[in-house]
Order: C-alpha cells, then sequence, then structure tokens
C-alpha cells in the first residue's frame, strides 16, 4: 500500500493538529507558544522537533498523517494562494528533491503537450 | 417513493477555486466549459435536493475515532469552515438541508445494517465548497451532505463503497416523499496530498478509469480499479473516487466524461463527469 498507511494513527501530534486547525485560540498559540502546545497535546520531544523545524520528511516518516502536514506548514506560512511556489510547497520540494524533479519534468512534457495542440 | 434524476462526478481540488488562474489556460477553459455544463444539466434535471458523497479531510472527526460514514443532517449547511476559506478563496456561503431525507438516511441506514454517524452542524472543506460554489452558486438546492473516510486506514474497497452504493440507491428509492434527488460525487482523481509525490498526476490510471466509466459496466471497473491501483495511482487521495464508485450504483450505462485535465498546478488529476442515465 501506499504511503499513506505509514501513518500512526496514535501519535499526539495527529491528535493536536485536529484541535488547532478548529480553534483560532490554539492557531494563536501555535504562533506564540508552539512549545508549550505541544507539551499540553502530550507531543514527544521528537514531534515537537520535527513540528518545530518544518521537517516535511521527518514528520512523514514519524508516521503524521500525510494530510495533516501540508496544513502544518500552512500554520507556519499562511494558506492563501497555495500554489505550487507557496513556502509551504517549496517545503515538499526540498523534502522530496527527486519527486519535485520528476513532476517538474512530466509538468514540462504537458506543457510542450499543450503547445503543440495549440500549433 | 423519491425518484433519481440526475448522478454526476467531479474533481473537487482546491485549486479550482483558490489558485484556478495558474493552471495553463487551456486547462482553465476546460474546466470552466465542463463545469458550466453539469450545473446546466443539473438546473434542467430540476431536482428537489442534491446528496452530495464527498470524503472528510480529517476535518470533522479526529484520528482516533474515524466514521466510515457521515451524513449532515441539519436545516442549514454553512461553510467554508473558517480553517478553510482563506485556502480555498471563497465567501461564506448557505445551503439549506434536507434534514427530513437525511435523518432517513441515518435511521433506515441503520435497518440495513450500515453504521452511519451524523453532524447537526458539519464543518466543510473542499469537498463540498469547491462543488458548490460551481453547481449550486446561489445555493438554492437543498444538500445532504454524506462524507465517507477514504484516507485513514484502514481506507475501504471499492466493492464496500459500490455495496454502500446500492443499499443507499435502494434507500433513496423507498423514501417515503415525492423527491426528486440528484447524486454528486466529489473527489479524485489521481492526487497524493501531502505525501512525497505531492506535485503528481497519474494520467495513465486516470484515463484508465475514466474509458471505465465509458463502457458503463460496472463489473469490469470494480475488478480492474482495485485499492491497491488507486493508491500507487496516489496514495490517500486517489482513493477519493471511492464517491465516484458509491455514485456508480446509482447509475446504467456508459458516463460522459465531459472534460480531464492533468492539472498539476491543481495538484490533481481533475474531471468531470456525468451519467446520462440512472437507475430508478
Amino acid at each position: 500500500m501506499g504511503n499513506v498507511e505509514r501513518c500512526d494513527k496514535t501519535l499526539p501530534v495527529n491528535e493536536m493538529i485536529f484541535y488547532v486547525r478548529r480553534d483560532a485560540a490554539l492557531r494563536e498559540r501555535w504562533n506564540c507558544d508552539l512549545e508549550g502546545l505541544a507539551r499540553d497535546f502530550g507531543l514527544s520531544r521528537e514531534e515537537y522537533e520535527a513540528l518545530r523545524d518544518r521537517d516535511v520528511r521527518r514528520l512523514n516518516e514519524m508516521g503524521v498523517h500525510q494530510y495533516y502536514i501540508p496544513q502544518i506548514l500552512r500554520l507556519f506560512y499562511g494558506a492563501s494562494a497555495n500554489t505550487n511556489s507557496h513556502p509551504a510547497l517549496e517545503a515538499y520540494k526540498r523534502a522530496y528533491p527527486d519527486e519535485a524533479a520528476a513532476s517538474e519534468r512530466l509538468q514540462e512534457r504537458l506543457q510542450e503537450r499543450l503547445a503543440r495542440g495549440r500549433g | 417513493m423519491a425518484e433519481i434524476v440526475a448522478a454526476m462526478a467531479m474533481t473537487h481540488s482546491p485549486g479550482l477555486t483558490g489558485w484556478f488562474d495558474r493552471a495553463p489556460e487551456d486547462q482553465r477553459q476546460q474546466a470552466r466549459r465542463a463545469l458550466d455544463e453539469m450545473r446546466e444539466r443539473l438546473r434542467a434535471a430540476r431536482p428537489d435536493v442534491v446528496v452530495l458523497f464527498s470524503n472528510d479531510h480529517l476535518l470533522n472527526w479526529p484520528i482516533n475515532n474515524t466514521p466510515e460514514y457521515t451524513v449532515g443532517i441539519g436545516p442549514e449547511h454553512v461553510g467554508p469552515a473558517d480553517w478553510y476559506d482563506e485556502w480555498l478563496a471563497l465567501a461564506k456561503y448557505r445551503i439549506p438541508g434536507h434534514p427530513a431525507l437525511a435523518r432517513y438516511l441515518v435511521n433506515e441506514g441503520a435497518r440495513r445494517r450500515l453504521a452511519f454517524a451524523y453532524l447537526r452542524d458539519m464543518q466543510f472543506d473542499d469537498g463540498v465548497s469547491v462543488p458548490m460554489h460551481y453547481l449550486n452558486p446561489d445555493g438554492d438546492i437543498p444538500l445532504v451532505p454524506v462524507t465517507m473516510n477514504c484516507t485513514v486506514p484502514p481506507i475501504p474497497t471499492p466493492e464496500r463503497a459500490y455495496q454502500v452504493g446500492t443499499t443507499l440507491r435502494e434507500m433513496v428509492r423507498a423514501y417515503p416523499g415525492p423527491e426528486r434527488v440528484a447524486v454528486l460525487a466529489t473527489g479524485g482523481l489521481s492526487h497524493e496530498p501531502g505525501g512525497p509525490r505531492y506535485f503528481w498526476v497519474d494520467e495513465e490510471f486516470d484515463h484508465g478509469f475514466l474509458d471505465l466509466l465509458k463502457q458503463g459496466d460496472h463489473a469490469a471497473l470494480l475488478r480492474e480499479c482495485t485499492l491497491e491501483r488507486m493508491e500507487a495511482a496516489g496514495s490517500g487521495g486517489t482513493a477519493e473516487l471511492l464517491a465516484w464508485i458509491l455514485t456508480l450504483a446509482f447509475t446504467t450505462g456508459p458516463a460522459e466524461v465531459l472534460a480531464y485535465m492533468p492539472a498539476i498546478a491543481w495538484r490533481s488529476g481533475t474531471g468531470m463527469v456525468v451519467w446520462p442515465s440512472v437507475k430508478n
């Protein structure tokens, strides 16, 4: 099965993100006291440090649900205009350079095909 | 007895509203045309209610308790949820619910051995907000949202989704009211939200899936479109097509594919489909 099966459903950070997204006061605390927030939700030191470092690959490997990782990045970098060049997405390109390069090549092939179609 | 009057499916990529202009012009044109066509066909079917099948992106339920299905039973649905409006670049919308039908689905489902959770105040992410923006822009067609778990392991199988769709169709038909019911699936096509292949689209898988819909052979689709195949085409996202497979059970014959775009800018294989023939 795929990457989503890496998810550790019992990881405290997976519980924490659910509540932070839904609560403006917790989102505010995310910005000013992430360490205290992490402690209150029972995160391990390793979980907290991966969050603090915005470390996409480490978060994925420790079992954070893959859907939550971009949301963690949006909590740090903001949610508007979430294009492929948004800082949250640039963090993915740095974490997975091979996959990002493969997508870049695919994008170029698709654009050439579109250009040929127009020509 | 209620009547099924339309069956449709579309991608709900947040990029369709949040950063629509970033896709190539050809893809934008295709998407606009297909969404206009879907909206017109939905109107032409004169539905009293839309029953929408999508997945909950871990918004309504925490990961320690994710129901397989959840029905929104409230008298009014308000979205997008606060965390999502900026991301989707959408203003708040209000759509009337259909509590009588929604509560019937929960209770009749239980009688038929289906455990449907329910919420009176459901929160809405891209799964409901993007399709409603395009297909129900005035919010005047009442809505019954039904969310599915397509992303928290264990992910249900396509066979299970089709089986639940079959029972839901029988339930809707047995509903003691004259409602004209449209069914709408949202999600897919290939994508891997938040995974290592976040920017990838699997065109070959998407074309294969849409070809199977065009053939209209449900058994063949269930044979070929396994959960393993969907996961290989984009983990944790492609399986949103379970909503399409559930909706397939409300249809008969070939689907008409209005558009397909391998839209890397929207980080999703993007498609719009209608079924000309529904099963009553």
